[in-house]
């Protein structure tokens, strides 16, 4: 039996353990192989390349990581010729794609040809990054905008579609409501928090474009009320991710309701943070021999 | 590329703010090249920190030597490291500088960019005509080499390291640059390199997160400034040829 199987929506998956969007690539396949991984989500990919925000683009804060790529990519095309062979030509485990638009229109043509590669085992609708004008955040925010988006693209697939969510919105668990209703097979949360940071010293923006996208450390109590509230409200699978640096933490997101949990901020602190949380969940579930899957909810109070 | 945790052998004081960590090991140091650079971190450190990216001051035998200036929080914990303590490393990271022979060299430096350039002059050694110009603050920033500038004449000549390197360009018979040092210092060697047609490799610097080339943070501006197209300084870098940066997008 395996104590860590879990599902996500469609998608069952070896261990519950995958890898949030922009924070990984096949380069980690040097540290070790790929193939540990529950599900691996690409980097944002949009209809063309993306050239991506000025630098500075980071900055560590006392507790955490502002960034501001601005989802620098080299489009579909090239994603679909070059990245994507090359990826699941060392990594088994199911490819998730991460993609954006810029209208409705341009997310349903995007979905539409990446539905004839069979490599995709499901994608991620990112509508919720801080970075750019048009696509991401701008969809995110509202529930009428992102029902019509769901619903758009459920009636075009019947791989997983799971759609990311922002907390920087009043009510997450509207938002997630109107993508469930939609026909989203999964909920991914949290993207980002909007942050600044300045040198006192100077005056000036540490991030060349001033507000960005904040994560690590501090914001994990955030993306554990987000799934916590969103679980316990709707029947939706949730991807959770914020702030996980170990097993310990992927635990609490479990208690809270998460399916399954993504691996951030933390790949650049810990190269192995992946195969070493998988390692620390498995000794710990079988200690207390139990299943992921009796955990999966039961926080108490 | 590996992540190891490997004791330090030797910690090696220069003055109040510059010290030199030593670790050894046999593999890394046979696959190290001049103009790489390794992440680190203290092993017991705060492990939700950022690691930092240090460049390779000198390889020799089964050592490697890394040559550090106590700068933030980063740098001020890898200097509490002393001999035994346990330094966590990923590494050796990006290009490396290209190596040439029989070429008139000059190496230019500026306060921290000093170190890559150590090592590199031991390869080009023997095989090239190298003059190596180097400039500070003051003279707790300067370095052994063949000319010194300071910016507070306690050391050397007084003034900017560039001056004496258009000096040196004006006599002509340079036939490469090689330059590493903060930002205003590359701009203006590489405003005197193509002023004199002399070819420039540099040594770029950007804040860094992953190290490896996934998180696209640590980008520098390469070609026009009608299409400007960015590029890691971690996996595409460090070391880049100076007519592909787009030096006015700095």
């Amino acid at each position: 039996m395996n104590r860590l199987q879990t599902s996500l929506g469609t998608l069952t998956m070896q261990n519950p353990v995958t890898v949030a969007s922009g924070t990984y690539g096949a380069e980690f396949g040097a540290f070790y192989d790929l193939n540990c991984l529950g599900a691996y989500v690409t980097k944002t990919i949009t209809r063309y390349p993306k050239q991506g925000n000025p630098p500075p683009r980071l900055y560590e804060t006392e507790a955490g990581l502002l960034n501001s790529i601005g989802l620098q990519n080299p489009g579909l095309d090239i994603f679909l010729s070059n990245t994507l062979p090359e990826l699941s030509a060392v990594c088994s485990a199911p490819i998730i794609v991460s993609f954006s638009g810029s209208t409705i229109d341009e997310f349903a043509e995007m979905l539409d040809i990446m539905e004839q590669e069979p490599r995709i085992s499901g994608y991620e609708v990112n509508i919720s990054c801080p970075n750019v004008e048009k696509e991401g955040i701008a969809f995110g925010v509202d529930p009428d905008t992102v029902h019509s988006l769901t619903s758009r693209l459920a009636a075009l697939t019947s791989k997983e579609l799971i759609i990311k969510l922002s907390p920087n919105v009043t009510d997450v668990v509207s938002i997630a409501r109107a993508a469930a209703t939609g026909g989203a097979t999964s909920i991914a949360l949290i993207n980002t928090l909007l942050g600044m940071a300045i040198d006192w010293k100077t005056g000036k923006s540490r991030i060349k474009r001033g507000v960005s996208g904040y994560s690590g450390l501090a914001i994990k109590p955030v993306a554990l009320a987000a799934t916590y509230k969103v679980a316990s409200a709707l029947r939706i699978p949730v991807l959770a991710m914020g702030g996980i640096y170990d097993w310990k933490d992927a635990l609490e997101f479990f208690y809270a309701g998460a399916s399954a949990v993504a691996i951030g901020t933390a790949n650049f602190a810990n190269p192995h943070a992946v195969p070493e949380l998988i390692a620390g969940l498995d000794s710990y579930l079988q200690e207390r021999d139990v299943s992921l899957s009796d955990i999966i909810g039961t926080v108490q109070f | 590329m590996e992540n190891r945790i490997l004791r330090v052998e030797k910690a090696e004081w220069l003055n109040d703010d510059y010290f030199i960590l030593w670790i050894k090991d046999e593999q890394l140091a046979a696959t190290t090249q001049a103009g790489q650079f390794y992440e680190l971190r203290k092993y017991s450190s705060d492990p939700h920190r950022l690691r930092k990216p240090i460049s390779v001051y000198n390889v020799e035998k089964n050592f490697i030597g890394f040559f550090i200036k106590k700068l933030g929080r980063g740098t001020t914990e890898l200097a509490t490291m002393k001999k035994g303590d346990e330094l966590d490393l990923v590494g050796p990271l990006g290009n490396g500088f290209p190596l040439v022979e029989s070429q008139k060299i000059a190496l230019v430096s500026g306060g921290i960019g000093y170190p890559p350039l150590w090592y590199l002059r031991r390869k080009l050694a023997g095989k090239n005509d190298v003059y190596w110009l180097h400039g500070g603050n003051s003279k707790a920033d300067v370095f052994p080499c063949d000319e010194i500038w300071s910016m507070d004449g306690s050391i050397g000549n007084q003034g900017y390291v560039t001056q004496g390197l258009e000096t040196l360009l004006k006599f002509g018979g340079f036939d490469l640059i090689y330059a590493c040092g903060p930002e205003p210092m590359l701009i203006q060697v590489a405003k005197v390199a193509a002023e004199y047609g002399v070819k420039l490799y540099v040594s770029m610097e950007a804040y860094m997160a992953c190290g490896i080339g996934v998180c696209h943070g640590c980008v520098v501006p390469t070609g026009t400034p009608e299409h400007i197209v960015y590029k890691t300084v971690c996996k595409e870098g460090a070391i880049f040829d100076a007519t592909e940066i787009c030096w006015s997008a700095l």
